[in-house]
């Protein structure tokens, strides 16, 4: 691990209560039952980097990104911002000046915005939570040099969420994100809400300001090729557990978990018109009611009996961080 | 010789009365699905895709209606049909895939009374217990596991892509000559829409059945279609065999497409972006409907709309096709 991590995960878990109401459990005999949407996961984005994490639904990326503003308290592990312990009451002060410092961008533009207010409202309240400007006047200032760095008319301001579309929505995200001036930004599957024409002039505009701020990216996506496009390194989770990190090159030249393998040979490739796909065996297990052992086992060509009893943890092979015993024996 | 044509649709026109005057979502399109042929119809939210599905099977909700045009089903006007007419051609002769597995299933039936309900309503002279049967060979046939228990379970009792399979047997279940299917895997994860995929194609096969499939994903299309229609703005812009249009496309709006999707093995530093958005329905600009986004728009683009004329192997509607590509079939 490297030493100037600007943000780091350790051993994160998070546990969602899913008991049935008291009475209900109590009648029936029934314990407390819990999911555990993340589980002992560790990794460190580098400032200026983009970190990618990528799975299928309910493999626990967006729980992930909660935890790292902060929208979830991590039942487990926790949270180093530049050396700081987000959920620390002793560096709580502390982590208070710095919180303007990460932002998030939400998947659905059409919910994450108040329809209620005008854009230029939404995109200055950042700036008076924060205790940015002094007046109206800089603040107004601040908006219109904002509006303009997303490619949005200052003019634009007094408009309210509804007479946008879903692409320019999106940008008014992004301007609330920057607003504050933020070294990371967390972004929760900016583009899927958005069609391929507009997810490219976000996904450019995102790569834009990143050279222009130096921002560190934290990326959520089950786009793989938006992942590819966008990441310096890729972690690939299932069911709440990290099963390979790696450098993007590296990850999609070369996958080496079972599973990252699987999704690969799964994503439609426009440059492969009329290739089968591998149809792939098996579905996402019900995380309720983890398999034992490494959670993939059931729908991997390789397990073997240690699979079913032991969770592997990561090793490092060439560079990648994979988390599987056939990985580590040698039996790919 | 020329394959039978299945479905042939003439200058199809859907239109919206409203109050501000009629907004025509669907414009003068016209296109063809021989038997056994998968037609992939891709565009934009807003291009009309799923409004054209709706129209060839009588799904339009008011006030939306074929303003004009001609559907033929091997044939045989299906444009207009209304009451029994209209319940023998849905179901019996053109099966639907919606995208959203839970809201086509009903959650009070169980997957099996589902589907001998739909298996005796279009095939009376099967018995109960015939139908039963066929109704477990369908869930074997999609891939059901345990097919003979789940035809005792509720749709909850199912996972998204095993729901998705069940409402493709019960799209297949009186032997349709059609498959619309709407965004069928939009819903589904990488990994199972992969197998859903496959299934549609495998069935659709071995049992001749010809195919629309509305999507928005470009890598379905590629790996699934034999042909493909891209719309934008209600219009078709450009039809073609499937690797020729991801390949060499000729339109300006389908050249801006690939462009924008990030490729996996791709290095390309910056996508391609198309200025600007789809126009609403209330706003289609006039002559070419792609001109304002257009970087190689001229006054004939503003004065005139360009028809589909023949464009490398295809057809596109454009003004400033290379003269290269055209004619170069024939």
């Amino acid at each position: 691990m490297t030493s100037h991590a600007l943000i780091r995960a350790e051993h994160l878990s998070k546990a969602f209560d899913v008991s049935k109401p008291w009475l209900e459990r109590t009648l029936s005999g029934e314990g407390r039952r819990t999911l555990s949407a993340v589980s002992d996961v560790s990794f460190d984005i580098a400032a200026g980097e983009t970190f990618a994490l990528v799975g299928e639904s309910g493999s626990g990326k967006s729980t992930i990104a909660r935890l790292v503003v902060g929208l979830h308290a991590a039942s487990g592990g926790r949270i180093v911002f530049d050396g700081l312990d987000i959920a620390d009451p002793a560096s709580a002060r502390q982590f208070a000046a710095e919180r303007r410092r990460i932002a998030m961008i939400f998947q659905d533009p059409y919910a994450s915005l108040n329809p209620r207010w005008r854009i230029g409202d939404i995109i200055a309240e950042p700036l008076y939570a924060f205790d940015l400007v002094k007046n109206r006047d800089e603040a107004q200032a601040r908006v219109d040099e904002l509006l303009r760095l997303v490619k949005l008319d200052p003019l634009d301001g007094v408009k309210f969420p509804h007479e946008f579309s879903g692409g320019q929505r999106q940008r008014v995200a992004i301007a609330r994100a920057l607003a504050s001036n933020p070294d990371v930004i967390v972004c929760d599957e900016p583009t899927s809400a958005l069609d391929v024409s507009v997810q490219a002039q976000v996904l450019n505009l995102m790569r834009d300001l990143q050279d222009q701020f130096k921002l560190t990216y934290l990326l959520i996506s089950h786009n793989l090729a938006v992942v590819r496009h966008m990441a310096t390194r890729v972690g690939v989770l299932y069911l709440g557990r990290l099963v390979e990190v790696a450098p993007a090159k590296t990850l999609f030249a070369n996958p080496r978990h079972p599973y990252t393998r699987m999704l690969l040979a799964a994503v439609p490739d426009l440059h492969l018109v009329g290739r089968a796909r591998t149809a792939v065996q098996g579905e996402i297990a019900n995380p309720i009611d983890l398999p034992p052992g490494c959670a993939f086992h059931p729908r991997c060509p390789l397990a073997n009996g240690r699979c079913t009893s032991d969770i592997p943890q990561l090793i490092s092979r060439d560079g990648a961080d994979i988390a599987c015993h056939a990985v580590e024996e040698g039996r790919e | 010789m020329s394959p039978e044509i299945v479905l042939d649709v003439r200058g199809l026109t859907v239109e919206f009365p409203t109050r501000n005057g009629i907004l025509t979502a669907v414009d003068n399109v016209s296109f063809s699905i021989a038997k056994g042929e998968i037609l992939g119809v891709v565009g934009e939210s807003g291009a009309g895709k799923s409004l054209t599905g709706a129209a060839i099977i009588g799904l339009l909700e008011p006030p939306g209606r074929v303003a004009k045009g001609e559907i033929r089903l091997k044939g045989e006007r299906i444009d207009g049909l209304a009451g029994e007419a209209l319940r023998r051609l849905r179901g019996r002769r053109v099966g639907m895939v919606f995208q959203d597995p839970l809201t086509s299933l009903n959650p009070l039936y169980t997957v099996g009374d589902q589907l001998i309900e739909t298996i005796s309503t279009h095939r009376p002279d099967l018995s109960a217990s015939a139908a039963r049967e066929r109704a477990l060979s369908l869930l074997i046939d999609v891939g059901i596991p345990a097919a003979k228990d789940r035809l005792f379970a509720y749709p909850h009792q199912f996972s998204g892509g095993m729901r998705q399979r069940v409402v493709i047997a019960l799209a297949l279940a009186a032997e349709p000559e059609l498959v619309i299917a709407d965004e069928p895997t939009t819903a589904l994860d990488v990994s199972v829409q992969a197998q859903i995929i496959a299934l549609l194609k495998r069935l659709c096969a071995e049992r001749g059945t010809s195919v629309m499939l509305i999507t928005h994903d470009m890598g379905v299309i590629a790996e699934t279609c034999d042909r493909v229609a891209v719309l934008y703005a209600g219009r078709i812009v450009e039809i073609g065999p499937v690797a020729d249009v991801i390949h060499r496309p000729c339109h300006p709006y389908t050249i801006g497409l690939m462009g924008a999707i990030p490729a996996l093995d791709g290095e390309e530093d910056r996508l391609t972006q198309i200025p600007g958005s789809m126009p609403r329905l209330s706003a289609i600009p006039q002559g070419c409907a792609f001109h304002p986004r257009c970087a190689r728009t001229s006054q004939t683009c503003i004065d005139e709309r360009p028809l589909l004329t023949a464009a490398g192997s295809g057809s596109a509607a454009c003004w400033h096709i290379d003269p290269a590509l055209t004619g170069a079939g024939s």
